[in-house]
Parts: C-alpha cells; structure tokens; sequence
C-alpha cells in the first residue's frame, strides 16, 4: 500500500478547494471499497479527501422532495422509519447490505459513486426516479441517477465534482416497492442478481377492504385475491442489477405494465420482457442463463410484493 | 458414578484473553532485530524455470538476503512422500510452487523487492484433471516417480464382493464427486525463525503437531549441515487448524533458511491471499460406488472405486483413503467390501488434512447411495439404516473392535426430534427431511508409529497444580478439557489446574492435533499422570491425618479423613508440610500414554482406534422450486460421544461442525481455473455468516467409554462428517432430484428440477 496524506475538511467549499490545489486526490466517505481499491493497489491516490466531518452531507431532509445525503449510512437509511414505510424497496436493500460494521460506515454516495453493477441502493433509487445532485465550483447541477450510470465502476461526474445527495419525488398514494436481492449468503455478500419494482397502483374496488386483506392475510393468501381484483397498474418501475454493466431500468417492461390490470399472466408477461432486457453474463459469481432466469423469478416476486405493500 | 467437575459447562480457560486481545498470536510475536520475509510465487502453473535474476531485489536499500533453490541442498524436499522442494528450481508445478524469499527490515521492503525479481518461464501445457492425468499419453509432472499415479496403492478387500453383487435383491451404482474446500483459519499460518550462536533453532509457530514438526526441522538441520543440533518450537495462540498445520510447509524451511543466513529472526505470515492459495485444501474426489442389499433390507456389499486430486506434490491428503476406509468398510453392517483408491498428480493445489480426513467424501457417496438403495429396495431410509446399525461387540470386516456404539439410539433419536414418520415422502410444500450418519474413529488413531502423548504433572506449595501435555491446544479446549480432567481426579478446584502446552523444551512428545484424539489420548493421558500424583499425595495425606491412605477423600483442595471428616488438611499446608522439612519433597508424577489400538497392516486390516465415535444428523429442508435454493427449517445433530466432559466445548465442536458441514454441502468451492485459484477471499469463497446459521438441536448420547477418560471418546471431527449427504438426502425427499455433485448450489439444483420436469 502506497502512502497518503488525509485531509479533513469542514465544508463542502472547503473540499472542492482543496480537491482544486492537491491535485492528485480522491474524495472518500465510509471508505469500504476506496481503501480495498488501495490495499490492492488497484489506485494509489497521494491524497484522500475525507467527506465524513461535512454535517451537510449526512442529513435526511423530508421537505417537498426526499434528500438524502451523500455521507448518509446505510445504518442510518435502515432504522429510518419513513423510508420503511414509504421507500421500502430502499429498506429492503441496505438491510442486506454487507454487515452491521460495514453498514455504520459506508455511505449511499459511496455505494452509488462506487457503480458496482451489484450495487444494493442502485435498483431502488432508480424505481424512484432518483436525480443526484453534483456540487462543483460553479454551483450545483441535477441529473437523473439513471444518466448518472456509465458502465462498471464509473459515473457521469467530473473530477473534483462532489455528489452531495439525491433527491427523490414523493410517490403517490398507493404505491409500492420492493427490492429482492439474490444472493449465496444472508450477510456479507454481493448479489448474483438483483430485482427493484415500484408499482403505483388505481384501484377500483373497496379500498378498506383491500386494506384489511392486505392487513390480515399472509403474502401467499393475499396474492391470489389481489390479482383478482381487476386493479390497474397506473405507474411501473422495474430495475435489475448484475444483468448489465450498469444498474438497468427494464423499460420495455414498465410500458407493458403500465395501464394494465395486475393479474398473474400480465406479471408473468412483465417479467418475460425484463427478462429478455437483461443482458447478463457468465461470471465467477453466477451464470448467465440462471441470472436471465432469476429475473424472471424476482421481477414477478418483487411486482406482487410491491401490490401488496401499496396497500401496506 | 457422580462427578464434581466432570460434565459440567465450563467456560474455555482462553476465553478470556482472546476477547480481550491478551492472546499471543503468530502476528503479535516481535524479536529484536526481526526480519520479514516474504515468498514469490510462480505465475504459471506448470513451467520450466530458464533463470532466475534476483540482483536487483538484493540491492533494494533494506532487504538483508534474497534465496533460491541454488541455496537449498540439491536434493532436500520435504512432504510425506518427499516430493516437494521448499524452492523450486528448475521446474514449477503449480501457481503456489514457491521460487524465491526475500528478508528485509520491514514487510513493505520485502514486498517491493518480490517484485525486483525476474524469472524467465517455459510455460508448458499444464495437467488440471486427474482424470487426463491418468491417461498413458499424458506427461509426467514428476520425473523422478516415473509416473502420474502416486505409488500408494490403496486397495482393500473383504469378502467377495462379485459374489455378494450376483446374490444382491437389489443393487444401486452411482457416481459422486466433491470439491477443494479450505479450512478458512481465523489466523493465518506463520512462523519466526531464529538461531542462537549455537545454531540451535527456536520457531515460534502456529503448528499442530509440534514434536513431529521438530523431528522434520532436525532433518532439515542435517541437510543443511548442522548436525546434532537442537529445535525448539513454541506454539503461540492458534487460531483455528482443522487439519490445516498438520505438516511442515516450503514456507517454514524458507524462514529458517532466512534466519541462518541473516543469523536474525525471521518471521513469516501469509497474507488472507496466501492463505486461500498457498495452504493446502481437502482433496476433491470422483467417487464411483456400488452397495446392494438382500430382501430384508440387509446389506450384502459395498464397493468403492475413488479417484483422488493429488494436485502438485503429496501431503497427507494423499492418505485420506486410509480414513475413508473406515466409512466404506464398517459404517452400518456389510460382510463384503472393496475400496480402491488413486491419487494422481496434477498441476493443481496439493491436498492436506482437513477435519474428517476424507470421512466426509466417503460418507458423501455412502450415505447418499443408501437413500437410494432405499429407495430401489422400497424400504425406509430409516428402518435400512436400523436394520443395518452397528452394535457394541461386533468386529467389522476391516477388523475395527466396536467397543461402545450409540448408532441406532443416534438414528431414532434424530428421526423423533424430526418427526420422521409424519414428515418423509410427503413433498408437502416442497420440504423434505433426510439422515445419514457417520463412524469415527473415537480413542485415537494409531497413523503413525506412536499414538502416544505424554504429561508431567507437579504440585506446588499453595496446592496449585501444573500440568504440562504434549497436545496442544488449536481452539478445541484441549487445555481446558485436561484440567478438568486433572481437576476431577485430585479433588482441586480447576481454576487450581495450570495447562502448558507450548513448548517442546518442556512439554512432553505428542503425535500431534488429529483424529479427534486429543480429549482421549492426552486426557488419558493427564488422567494416568494425576493418578500416580494422587498416590502420592494420598500416602502423605494418610501420615498427616494419621488415618489409612483409603479412608483419605479430597474436596476442592481439602484433604479429610472418610470416617471422620473433623479430620482435615487444605492441600497447600499438607504440600507446604512435606516440603519445609529435613529430606522433604515435592509432588511430582509423568505418564506416557499410548492407546491399544494397531497400526493398519499391509492389507489395511487392524483396529485402527481404541474406540469408534458414531453420529447421525437430520435436516429438515424447504426447496424454491423457482430459485434452486435450499433452505435448512431443523438440523438435529445425535452424537454418541461416550461421555461430555465439558458439554458447552461439546456443543461448541458440534455447532462448529454442522456450520463447517453445510457450507460443505451448500456453498463452499474452491474454483481453481487451469490452475489458477479464482475465488481466493472471503467475498467469493462463500463459507457461511451467522446470518446463515438455521437452528441447530444437539443431542448427546452418552455410552461410557471404559478404555476413554471417564468413559469419553473423541468428537473434534464428527461434527461435519454427515452433513451434505443428510442434506442431499432431505433435497431428495423434498422435491425428487439427487445433487451427486458438492456444493449443492442453486444452479444444480434448478437445473435438476428443470430436467426431471422434462422427463
């Protein structure tokens, strides 16, 4: 491992500066995969600027929009309750997300930054139109997170530029999300394949009634009576990770289901399309017809989770 | 027969200063003026080596010496069958083969100056399947053998197995095959060599078999010509061995070959890389097995052929058949057996002793081809193994003597706790439930010429006790065991008991940490050693309180008279009494203590241990048919363990086990691709989190051992010897498709299903 000098500063002015007079520099915030990058000598900055003392950047702002900033752990967005409740495909995600020692330390700005095609927080921020917020010398700019992805390992940020949070549009009444991560382990790994879905649902029938159903049954029982509901799909999202080089949107499946009733063969339909989207290969971690086929698993699972939590 | 310190939930004695940092391990050792040498490997898997430049690596400011093979005697290797140079020279066989070390003043140097090193390479067309190997066609990896079939021809016959095949109602044939899986040491391996002005050598290590290690240095001393010399091992804390530092490694003669031309310590600790692809990993196997059984469901024959990855030289993998024999021949009843086996050498990783000793594979193959055979003959898995378990007194075809045997109390124990009868066959909700069980050996293994350990016990003037055991401790509880071994017999407290075990200079010989031997032979042995101190102490006792030596009981550290318990003495004063006086004396007592158990004979025939360890594991499964995944609801674990010394260390080893078993069985690989090891971190190599541990129940079934101390037998292996066929088992039962290849991961999984749904 190379030697370095670390520095601390207060504010993001502060960083952008000093990222503009060191030069050979990198901004690190939890630090999990910029230190494994050095140790295996995969980079070897001379200089790393910490981001973890700038308080701006570890706020959840729950104002018009939802802003979560950079330095905000995983630990954090885990025991917020709102998220639960209301983003809960982002819930689901950092739940499984390496360990409870890792999670108090590494940020979902490292974890988006980072591009990992296996990122956790990728699929469910990109089910909610997430915009990622980029602060340089000239001020700040806005770009959907879905642009922001390049390929593996890399983003649409200059250097010097600092992602300061995203931000993230209230979602109607009604919807629903959900995150399945497929992996070998319960802890400490990455997935073989991974599946977001965000339903916005317009339902015709009894709400309460649905809601009861949704209250009392098991999943498995309340699967079979919701799709015989005749509810209309207002709004879908469907993402994939570890399919592409980048965290895909299945979009093609999004437009099938958008305007349908949610019932199993429209799913099934659904999860086909995703399915012929991914374009996964065969790696060390997993095959690629199992990923093509788990993307059909998941998506479905994920879509019928997502129903039913949009009455949650 | 009621105990005071026997039985009882004793917390490990280390406990404490691991979880407070306390413990001294291979990495925490420092020495003034130390070294740090580091290893360069090679990059190709099989190649000649045409020159070796290693000028610029020794000018590096900081680095204090740089060796090759040129440095080593000619014709110095190491390993069980003496193939393996510590420095390769002339010729790598694989991509660990190791072909310089450099010393130098910090890790950091060293490391750099690896890299300074030019190695010109012939890449020649590597061998990575045992199977190519074996073909007449094939080069020769090693030269001077002559061929690619290792010469250890294991072949065992009892009976007439063709015989027993043609009179068989039924008979099943299957293949199996298993993977590399590594042991994963919390600690990795490591050493700190150095020489006095007298070129004695002193290694602080992390081995588990000191006085055999110490033997291979003195050799090694010969060779590089200092004759009639002296070796020291100190065992610092071991953190984890599973089999793993059961030989002596290129790297350790790397470091003492450091240490003499520097004349400084010299410490060498793998790297978590070193770790995955340097130390060597249980063998892979391609088991062809054949088992039939009469209309009653009696087994009449079990045939085995094995094929086993060598890899690139021979370590005492290559001797795991010796073990799977014990499985083939004698688990359940079968009067005719036949088991080949054929280590073959290839351009891969070479195999070492891992926990089990190839019991695993065995079992693996046995108990899976008996679902099946069950399934064939249309009999209960459960009532085929009932009508076939072993009983106390019988003497197997390979002339195993069972003394105790709880196998049948293990498999209806297991089979309640699964609430067998309601749950199999049902494919209810896509669960299942499978068993297996296991034979080990129990009172030791007689592998090598001794199974001996021997102890020094002595007393001191405030009653405490020492007692120094030639086993060492590898995290197994071996100090805290024979203390309350030692502790029971004298009637001391065992906080009052002092466990060395570190150190040959004052420690007794021991064969070494394997075959699950150490609560057996080294307690028998520290029970012997107390007895003879107690005789002792009892003569002088009696003088004291002027009563007969057998009226005098000791009680956590009081001495009193039977009869008469008004008559007492606490231990120290009586100590302190004999001592301070003209002629006195102090307690001292040794014993060395070898089991009656017989070394194999040429046609593998003997009762290799003193007594045999039986268990059986159930699971209860859940199967996405969607996923491949396999899902563990119950794992019951029933082990005859003759008697629980330290029931909380017992439950420990069982859990270890069962934990270690189903990554076996469900997700734990080496992937090694044309001899290259591609999953070499714990990220890739998928060996379980606590997250992943389903709820396991033990059940302890005690036999009373009479040759084990206070009836115990061994179980440091058991644990995971039943566990992937159990679970393959449950799979089977659960959704109708037969994993005959480990792990059993999703994809296998899912594509069975796929194709049976074909079909």
């Amino acid at each position: 491992m190379k030697r370095f000098d670390y520095h601390v500063p207060q504010s993001i002015e502060e960083a952008l500066n000093l990222f503009k007079s060191l030069g050979d520099a990198i901004y690190i915030a939890g630090g999990t995969d910029v230190m494994v990058n050095i140790k295996r000598k995969k980079i070897s900055p001379k200089n790393l600027i910490s981001l973890r003392n700038i308080t701006a950047l570890k706020v959840i702002e729950k104002g018009k929009e939802l802003k979560i900033g950079s330095c905000v752990t995983h630990e954090q967005l885990l025991k917020d309750k709102y998220i639960e409740k209301y983003y809960t495909a982002l819930h689901d995600a950092v739940r499984k997300l390496g360990s409870k020692q890792i999670r108090n330390v590494a940020t979902i700005g490292g974890n988006i930054c980072n591009a990992a095609p296996s990122a956790d927080t990728a699929c469910p921020l990109l089910v909610f139109d997430t915009k990622v917020l980029i602060r340089n010398e000239k001020g700040e700019r806005k770009i959907p997170l879905h642009d922001f992805f390049l390929g593996p390992y890399s983003v649409s940020k200059d250097e010097g530029e600092i992602v300061t949070g995203f931000e993230i549009t209230f979602l109607p009444p009604y919807s629903g999300s959900a995150y399945i991560k497929h992996s070998r382990r319960e802890a400490m790994d990455l997935a073989i394949v991974s599946v977001a879905t965000r339903l916005t649902l317009s339902p015709e029938v009894d709400i309460d009634f649905l809601k009861r159903e949704a209250g009392e049954k098991t999943y498995s029982e309340f699967e079979s009576r919701l799709l015989s509901y005749g509810i209309t799909v207002k709004e879908a999202r469907i993402a994939m990770g570890v399919v592409a080089p980048r965290p895909l949107r299945a979009k093609e499946a999004e437009d099938y289901l958008c305007g349908k009733r949610l019932t199993d063969e429209a799913i099934r339909e659904a999860s086909e399309i995703a399915s012929s989207v991914a374009k996964p290969r065969d790696t060390l971690r997993g095959e690629a017809w199992y990923r093509r086929e788990m993307v059909k698993v998941l998506t479905r699972r994920a879509i019928l989770l997502s129903a039913k939590r949009a009455f949650d | 027969m009621s105990f005071n310190i026997i039985g009882k939930k004793i917390p490990k004695k280390d406990a404490p200063f691991k979880v407070t940092g306390q413990a001294l391990y291979i990495d925490d050792v420092e020495l003034p003026g130390m070294l740090y040498g580091k290893i360069l490997y090679s990059k190709y898997p099989h190649a000649r080596i045409l020159h070796i430049d290693t000028s610029k690596a020794e000018k590096l400011p900081g680095v204090k010496a740089v060796i090759t093979a040129k440095d080593f005697p000619p014709h110095f290797r190491i390993g069980f069958m003496k193939d393996n140079p510590p420095l390769k020279g002339t010729k790598v066989l694989s991509t660990r083969d190791e072909i310089a070390a450099v010393c130098a003043i910090s890790p950091e140097i060293a490391e750099e100056a690896l890299d300074l090193i030019s190695v010109e390479y012939e890449v020649l067309q590597g061998i990575f399947d045992p199977l190519v190997a074996m073909r007449e066609d094939a080069p020769i990896l090693h030269e001077e053998v002559g061929s690619n079939i290792l010469k250890l021809p294991w072949r065992l016959v009892c009976g007439d197995v063709e015989k027993a095949k043609k009179e068989s109602a039924y008979v099943v044939e299957d293949t199996f095959t298993t993977q590399w899986v590594t042991h994963c040491c919390l600690a990795t391996s490591g050493c700190v060599a150095y020489f006095d002005v007298n070129n004695n050598l002193t290694m602080y290590s992390n081995t588990q078999i000191p006085s055999l290690a110490q033997n291979e240095f003195l050799e090694a001393l010969t060779a590089l010509g200092l004759r009639n010399r002296r070796v020291r091992i100190i065992q610092v804390t071991i953190g984890g061995g599973f089999g793993s530092k059961l030989d002596t490694y290129p790297y350790e003669y790397i470091a003492i070959l450091l240490a003499l031309k520097t004349r400084k310590p010299v410490k060498i600790v793998f790297s978590r890389d070193e770790e995955f692809f340097a130390t060597s990993p249980r063998q892979c196997t391609i088991t062809k097995i054949s088992q039939g059984c009469d209309r009653d469901g009696r087994l009449t024959f079990r045939e085995v052929e094995m094929i086993l990855d060598n890899g690139a030289y021979t370590s005492w993998g290559a001797t795991t058949p010796s073990v799977m024999m014990m499985p083939i021949s004698s688990l359940y009843r079968v009067p005719n057996v036949k088991y080949t086996a054929t280590c073959v050498y290839t351009n891969n990783t070479y195999c070492q002793a891992m926990r089990g000793y190839g019991n695993p594979q065995a079992t693996f193959a046995i108990e899976s081809s008996l679902d099946h055979l069950a399934e064939e003959s249309g009999i209960d898995p459960y009532d085929l193994r009932i009508i076939n378990a072993n009983e106390p007194g019988e003497i197997t075809p390979q002339g195993f003597r069972v003394t105790t045997c709880g196998l049948k109390e293990c498999i209806e124990e297991v089979a309640k706790r699964l609430n067998w009868k309601e749950k199999r066959g049902r494919g209810l909700k896509k669960r299942g439930v499978g068993i297996a069980s296991l034979i080990h050996v129990g009172g030791g293994a007689r592998v090598y010429k001794s199974d001996g350990c021997g102890t020094i016990i002595k007393m001191d003037d405030f009653g405490k006790v020492d007692v120094f055991t030639g086993a060492s401790d590898i995290g197994q509880g071996a100090d805290t065991v024979i203390a309350q071994i030692v502790a029971e017999e004298l009637g001391v407290p065992v906080e009052d008991v002092n466990v060395i075990h570190n150190d040959t200079d004052i420690c007794p010989w021991d064969v070494g940490v394997h075959a699950s031997r150490t609560t057996f032979v080294a307690g028998n042995s520290a029970l012997f050693a107390a007895k003879k101190i107690k005789k002792k102490l009892l003569e002088i006792l009696s003088k004291l309180l002027e009563v007969p030596p057998e009226d005098v009981a000791i009680k956590n550290g009081i001495a009193f008279s039977k009869s008469d318990p008004q008559k007492s003495i606490p231990l120290a004063r009586a100590l302190r009494r004999i001592h301070f006086t003209t002629g006195g004396s102090m307690l001292m007592a040794e014993h060395f203590y070898d089991p009656q158990n017989e070394n194999l004979n040429k046609e593998f025939r003997g009762n290799l241990s003193a007594a045999y360890a039986y268990g059986t594991h159930g699971v209860e499964v859940e199967v996405d048919t969607e996923t491949g995944k396999v899902k563990i609801l119950k794992y019951v674990a029933a082990h005859d363990v003759g008697r629980a010394i330290n029931p909380l260390l017992l439950e420990g080893q069982i859990y270890g086990g069962v934990l270690q078993g189903i990554g076996y069985a469900l997700s734990e690989k080496m992937i090694y691709d044309n001899g290259y090891l591609k999953n070499g971190n714990f990220l890739d190599y998928k060996i379980l989190t606590v997250r992943d541990v389903p709820p396991v129940e033990i059940v302890i079934i005690e036999t009373n051992e009479e040759a084990g101390p206070f009836g115990a037998k061994g179980i440091g292996e058991p644990g995971l010897v039943p566990t992937a066929p159990a679970i393959a088992n449950a799979i089977y039962d659960a959704v109708g498709v037969r994993i005959r290849d480990l792990p059993i991961t999703p994809e296998k999984v899912l594509k069975a299903l796929k194709e049976k749904n074909k079909g």
